[in-house]
């Protein structure tokens, strides 16, 4: 029995985790490289160099320390993320940006390699086993130009060479919602939310009744059914109603109590007078004395 | 010397002065004071939905006392101080969630289960949000404001405060003291619609007594009823989840502390919370615009919306029904979530044309539906407009 009960705890366990999964470094997306900086983006020192920029898709903020950066396919452990600095937890769809600089020594986000500006580049950025890729991409030789290349929308499949360079933020800027502007156009009288969400609204509850309907019909059958083998009557629905039964229940307290009066099929409430009552009684009102 | 002394004394009373309430008052702190203590006198004197009036109108005095925007961490738009903190669960919509949790574990779903063809007057209801919505959009509003003002006709308080939290939270506080103002209401708003849209020989209808519900029944209920709302409208999780959760917890029959702590101390708390600083919110320099006062318009609109279209749409069902099947339309009116008071106004309607005809019951069915349609049509707005 406990083994049982541990097991189940275990699996509970295990699909929690399989859920958490989803707010963890898989989350996190290689978003936009730029190989040849020469007029663009500095760092802390005022140097210009290639940098490599990471999304975080979720809607949870990651932690990236102890995960690995590489460029080379056979070594994924290459550059390990430093594990003590805040910085390495990245907020929920925000960016961060790693120089490729080969400058390890100026802090957490500059890595130990660099880029080829004349040739294909690789990076990928593995979980903290070492193990698990979690996200990779092969730069094309950009031949001299000063372009990034990343996804054409944050997080999204597609990559390309982006028009403009974006670092830490976002490669498609957002300044419009185009729910509300969809809506604001083609929906100006708000005619066809109220019929969508209306019918949503019917759809789900009407699912509802009808699977309490049979939920009802079933209970009502097995009720019966129980019954009928208990004691080999045949109680039906009308005849269990709480209505019958609380008629039933007093008719059979009254002629128990006989306080019906002698007319038939009339059902009176006589009032019963009696001198003792607890309710009066003295003894009641007074304290018990505390037992020894 | 002492000449300088007294103007020293002199000026530190001016400054002082300008630090005052009296010094800081304008004509809109005031009036929203005047409308504060109206809350308080309806809650105390006619017992108007006290535990929510009382809390918002005493929120509305705290939000309004006048003071120098010196820094000094006092008021509620200030970020870091303690009404500002407490705030923070109502700006990030988690106190609405634990109010759900709360009824749930306070709801017997037993009318809605003995009798499921009374979820439809919870769905026709909801009509009153998007009715409301439909004429926001006219008076100018956009979408997502249209949506968060909607949410109104609810019935709803919770809900219209996680919706506006999230679809326009700039006009938050306003729909919140709209919403809970119009649910106190409930019982002048709704019975002149009542008698109006219902004939005498309507009113006198007798419904059957609902049959008695197995626990098995009232357990799988919320889990299905999780199952089914959520995979339809995902959004709607918050609320619905939490609903459901608390209503398991009562159910299950295992959980009776989790239940009893969740429908008492816990939402007795997030109430008080809840109240005051949603009444707080309503400060005049924020909250005394054009736009509140066409969210109030437009939040009696549509409980009038919403009440109309429950018990219109129990006329046109009983087309369909058989006598002695038949549902008196006066219980369409509770398919406005406002649990319990739409349902008892059906049952003080009803006892007026027949004294012996005990409405409440049945009418607590469509009461309970409208919570369950009202966050569904929240999720639907957030996952349209959010």
């Amino acid at each position: 029995m406990i083994r049982k009960k541990t097991g189940v705890f275990l699996l509970l366990i295990c699909l929690l985790s399989a859920g958490v999964e989803a707010q963890r470094v898989t989350s996190m997306r290689i978003n936009e490289v730029l190989v040849i900086n020469e007029d663009n983006f500095v760092d802390d020192y005022g140097k210009r160099g290639s940098w490599v920029e990471l999304y975080n898709t979720s809607a949870g903020s990651v932690d990236i320390r102890g995960c690995f950066l590489t460029n080379d396919r056979n070594n994924p452990k290459k550059y390990p993320i430093p594990k003590g600095d805040v910085l390495t937890k990245i907020r929920p769809r925000q960016h961060v940006i790693f120089w490729i600089d080969e400058q390890p020594s100026r802090g957490t986000f500059h890595v130990n390699f660099k880029f080829d500006p004349d040739r294909e580049n690789y990076i990928a950025l593995y979980d903290a086993d070492g193990k698990t890729l979690v996200d990779e991409v092969t730069i094309p030789c950009a031949n001299g130009k000063e372009v990034s290349y990343g996804r054409t929308v944050d997080g999204h499949a597609e990559w390309g060479f982006l028009e403009k360079v974006t670092p830490s933020t976002n490669n498609l800027t957002l300044d419009t919602n185009d729910k509300i502007d969809n809506f604001r156009v083609n929906d100006s009288l708000g005619v066809g939310m109220t019929l969508t969400a209306m019918a949503v609204v019917f759809c789900g509850l009407i699912l509802l009744y009808l699977i309490f309907k049979f939920v009802g019909k079933l209970s009502v059958t097995l009720s019966i059914r129980r019954a009928q083998k208990t004691d080999g009557s045949t109680v039906g629905q009308d005849v269990a109603s709480g209505e019958i039964l609380a008629a039933i229940g007093t008719a059979l307290f009254e002629l128990d109590e006989d306080v019906h009066d002698i007319e038939n099929t009339v059902l009176t409430i006589q009032k019963v007078k009696r001198n003792y009552s607890p309710w009066n009684s003295k003894i009641y009102g007074l304290r018990e004395i505390p037992g020894k | 010397m002492q000449e300088s002394f007294f103007s020293f004394l002199g000026e530190n009373l001016q400054t002082f002065l300008t630090y005052t309430g009296v010094y800081s008052a304008t004509p809109g702190h005031l009036f929203m004071i005047l409308v504060g203590l109206f809350f308080i006198f309806l809650a105390i004197r006619f017992e108007f939905e006290p535990m929510l009036l009382i809390p918002i109108g005493f929120g509305i005095l705290i939000g309004n006392i006048p003071f120098k925007d010196a820094g000094l961490q006092v008021g509620i738009y200030e970020e870091g101080s303690v009404l500002n903190i407490l705030y923070q669960g109502v700006t990030s919509g988690w106190y609405p969630p634990l109010i759900f949790l709360g009824i749930g574990a306070m709801t017997d779903f037993s009318a809605l289960i003995s009798n499921p063809k009374l979820m439809l007057i919870g769905a026709a209801a909801q009509f009153g949000i998007f009715g409301a919505y439909t004429i926001a959009l006219q008076m100018g509003f956009e979408p997502n404001q249209a949506g968060a003002i909607g949410i109104i006709g609810g019935a709803d308080g919770p809900t219209a405060i996680f919706l506006s939290s999230k679809l326009a939270p700039n006009l938050m506080g306003a729909i919140a003291v709209s919403a809970y103002s119009y649910m106190a209401l409930v019982p002048i708003i709704q019975p002149p619609f009542m008698r109006l849209l219902t004939t005498k020989k309507e009113r006198v209808i007798r419904m059957k007594p609902p049959r008695v519900v197995s626990s098995t029944e009232k357990i799988i209920f919320p889990i299905i009823g999780l199952l089914l709302t959520c995979f339809l409208v995902p959004s709607g999780l918050p609320l619905l989840g939490m609903l459901f959760f608390g209503n398991l917890l009562k159910e299950s029959g295992v959980t009776r502390r989790l239940a009893e702590t969740a429908r008492g101390p816990l939402i007795d708390t997030i109430t008080i919370l809840l109240g005051v600083t949603v009444g707080a919110s309503t400060q005049a320099t924020q909250f005394l615009t054009l736009s509140s006062i066409k969210i109030f318009g437009l939040g009696a609109l549509s409980f009038v919306i919403a009440t109309c279209a429950g018990i219109l749409f129990v006329k046109f069902f009983n087309l369909f029904l058989r006598e002695g099947n038949k549902i008196n339309p006066l219980i369409g009116n509770s398919g406005v979530s406002a649990v319990p008071d739409s349902a008892r106004i059906s049952q003080t309607v009803g006892l007026e044309y027949d004294p012996t005809n005990y409405l409440l019951m049945h009418a607590m069915g469509p009461n309970v539906a409208g919570v369950i349609g009202s966050a569904v049509a929240a999720g639907i707005l957030l996952g349209f407009l959010g």
